[in-house]
């Protein structure tokens, strides 16, 4: 109990901390916000009024107060730009982000986890040789890269064989969803191929650290296969090592796929808030900045409360050293 | 357990100690060092490709096939050819000639990002260990909540007043990587700050500084490396992303991110084009990672035999001059090996405060 309550306030802090430098970070760095906006060679007192109409003019502890006092209420501000809440640019930009992910997650997990045993339970040297290098080589390919190879292998019109749509989602959205999942198909392959590699490694590992301290031996002595063994007591072990892992990457991954959203043309969150920052659109970057990092934190927050209840070991020990503390 | 045999020999470890500690960057340590890299398939693959890599980067700066800003606008799109070995992109400008120099860019990259997260890793650490119970406390939280933070969001922050550079990247990629490198090398330099021998460096006198930079860092070292290389690797990836976005190596600038972002726009044109900068950066960043993992094991007189040799002609044994690399492995074996590296380089250090 102790622990979730310290984990709350962690969180409360680590909000709190990064408005502060996600407001910080757009003032004191070099290059004024109004300015920067207005663009190059504009004259002074376009500056000045642009200023004036966002309230840039007033002292800073009243703006960063005036903003977080809205975040609070759920005000996110407006786009300078276009005109329209960032609330709701947000929820139309997610809506092609998060199924995106999800699916290059779900990907991601049936290559990983699978291989990962496999590669656990390989006895042949060439065997071992070939996931190690298979594991090395996912992990390197630069994402830009794996999208492009996708794309001359199985878009439609360019690749080898035309099964895929490679750019753009369909502009009405989720009316229709068979084409819309069509299109997101080859950009959830790119993310999940490299993450499922990423993946692969960490299951390898996990599941060889818990070999390592013998009780897949001692499972085996139980009369457990080595399959078996692995498969039923080794994965159960690491299960809550792996959803940490694969928590923190469902959310590095809302960044991560910025490059592959703009590769394949999807007006995603990544890919809107570069255009955004492109735009010089300031108070909505400032507010997607934010909104972006409370969701990394809030992801961490459940991944560690998740972990606390897959795992019921870690609790115990908390309990035994706060006694004996 | 180990302390009559320790405090026997404990002169000669003493000064075999420092000897290694003070030589591993030069002398027959490095070559020793180097031979046992080498004798692995994986560590002959990672030192020819990055010494390809800086051999390139350097002849670049004096010599390429054409020069950067010569285009031939008569053969725009060529096909590989006697003069332009991998053929010239849509401006007509020679991609073997821009690859190369791109090489440079990249190189200064990952090593600007790579100090920049060791530096500042290690400062993390440092607070972390510190003896002052609030400010450790405080860093461990910093730390946690700040890791967080994406590194593509960091380098958006930062290219907003900066717009696109080689700072951005190197700022936001090292400050990311700093704060991974501190999270894992803590465990490893808990345990050193805690030992015996550092207590003992205390309380002969040094200064916790000295006892940090000589005693609890050699203790991460394996961890050091590993991290380190990867955030190499991850460094090369990042260039490749940031600057296809628009917010890494500016337009202009020879890099392979900005190779691979102008063959993007043609794809459907001139597939081929896309192959060579993305093979670049997949084999360069295997032989990253994989560097790490090999030097660990090379710098380990538990796995590299003839560091060991070469130790015990040097009178002094095997074990003890094991330990400060040794110690902070992450394996069941650190126990018993920890109980031996507290006395020895507790040693160590009484003596070389004695013989300075």
């Amino acid at each position: 109990m102790r622990f979730v309550v310290r984990r709350l306030l962690l969180f409360a802090a680590a909000l709190f901390g990064v408005s502060v430098v996600v407001f910080a970070a757009l003032r004191v760095l070099p290059g004024d916000v109004a300015s920067v906006m207005a663009g190059l060679n504009s004259p002074a007192s376009r500056v000045e009024a642009l200023r004036e109409q966002f309230g840039l003019n007033r002292p800073l502890p009243v703006q960063y107060i005036d903003w977080a006092g809205g975040l609070l209420r759920g005000d996110f501000g407006t786009s300078i730009l276009t005109g329209r809440s960032v609330t709701s640019l947000i929820a139309a930009r997610a809506s092609i982000t998060f199924p995106l992910i999800v699916l290059g997650l779900l990907i991601a997990i049936a290559i990983g986890v699978p291989l990962g045993v496999a590669a656990t339970l390989a006895r042949s040297s060439a065997a071992r040789t070939a996931f190690h290098v298979a594991g090395l080589i996912g992990g390197a390919i630069p994402a830009l890269w794996g999208g492009l190879l996708l794309i001359l292998l199985f878009s439609r019109g360019t690749g080898l064989i035309g099964l895929f749509p490679s750019q753009g989602f369909p502009l009405d959205g989720w009316a229709a969803p068979g084409q819309a999942i069509w299109s997101l198909i080859l950009p959830a392959l790119t993310v999940g191929i490299i993450v499922g590699a990423s993946l692969m490694r960490y299951t390898r590992s996990a599941l060889g650290d818990i070999a390592g301290s013998g009780r897949i031996d001692m499972a085996m002595a139980c009369g457990m296969t080595r399959a078996q063994a692995v498969i039923g007591v080794g994965l159960r072990l690491a299960m809550p090592q792996l959803v940490s892992v694969i928590g923190l990457t469902f959310a590095e991954m809302i960044t991560g796929v910025m490059v592959i959203e703009n590769l394949f043309a999807l007006p995603g969150i990544g890919s809107g808030l570069v255009t955004d920052v492109g735009n010089r659109d300031l108070i909505a970057v400032q507010s997607e900045l934010f909104m972006l990092a409370a969701f990394f934190l809030l992801v961490g927050l459940i991944v560690d409360l998740l972990h606390r209840a897959l795992d019921p070991r870690l609790a115990t020990a908390a309990d035994a050293s706060e006694v004996t503390a | 357990m180990t302390s009559d045999k320790t405090s026997r020999t404990s002169h000669t470890a003493a000064q075999a100690t420092v000897r290694v500690n003070a030589n591993v960057p030069a002398g027959p340590t490095a070559a020793i060092v180097l031979h046992g890299m080498w004798r692995r398939g994986e560590g002959k693959f990672s030192i020819i490709v990055l010494g390809l890599w800086l051999i390139v980067a350097f002849v670049s700066l004096f010599w390429t096939p054409q020069p950067l800003l010569a285009t031939d606008g008569y053969h725009v799109w060529a096909t590989p050819s006697a003069a332009h070995w991998l053929g010239t992109d849509g401006t007509g400008a020679d991609v073997l000639s821009w690859l190369m120099a791109g090489s440079r860019t990249n190189l200064l990259i990952v090593v600007l990002t790579v100090l920049f997260a060791a530096a500042f890793g290690l400062l993390l650490v440092a607070a972390m260990v510190a003896r002052n119970g609030t400010l450790a406390g405080a860093s461990v939280v910093v730390v946690d909540a700040l890791i967080s933070i994406p590194t593509v969001l960091l380098a958006l922050i930062l290219a907003v007043p900066l717009g696109a550079s080689v700072t951005v990247i190197v700022v936001a990629c090292g400050f990311g990587y700093g704060l991974n490198l501190a999270r894992v090398a803590r465990p490893a330099a808990l345990l050193a700050a805690r030992s015996s021998y550092v207590e003992a460096a205390l309380a002969s006198g040094a200064s916790g500084w000295w006892t940090f930079v000589r005693h609890i860092v050699p203790n991460t070292l394996p961890v050091l490396l590993v991290q380190l290389s990867l955030s190499a690797g991850t460094a090369v990836l990042a260039e490749s992303g940031l600057t296809y976005l628009g917010i890494g190596v500016p337009s202009g600038v020879p890099s392979w991110g900005h190779s691979l972002a102008t063959s993007v726009k043609f794809i459907n044109v001139y597939p081929l084009t896309v192959l060579w900068p993305g093979l670049i950066v997949t084999v360069v960043v295997v032989a990253l990672n994989v560097f790490g993992d090999v030097l660990r094991d090379a710098v380990d007189p538990m796995v590299n035999a003839e560091l060991r040799d070469g130790a015990a002609g040097a009178d002094c044994d095997g074990g003890t001059l094991s330990d400060p690399l040794r110690a902070a492995r992450p394996s069941h074996t650190v126990g018993q090996r920890t109980a031996v590296s507290v006395r020895g380089t507790a040693d160590t250090d009484v003596a070389g405060r004695r013989s300075a």
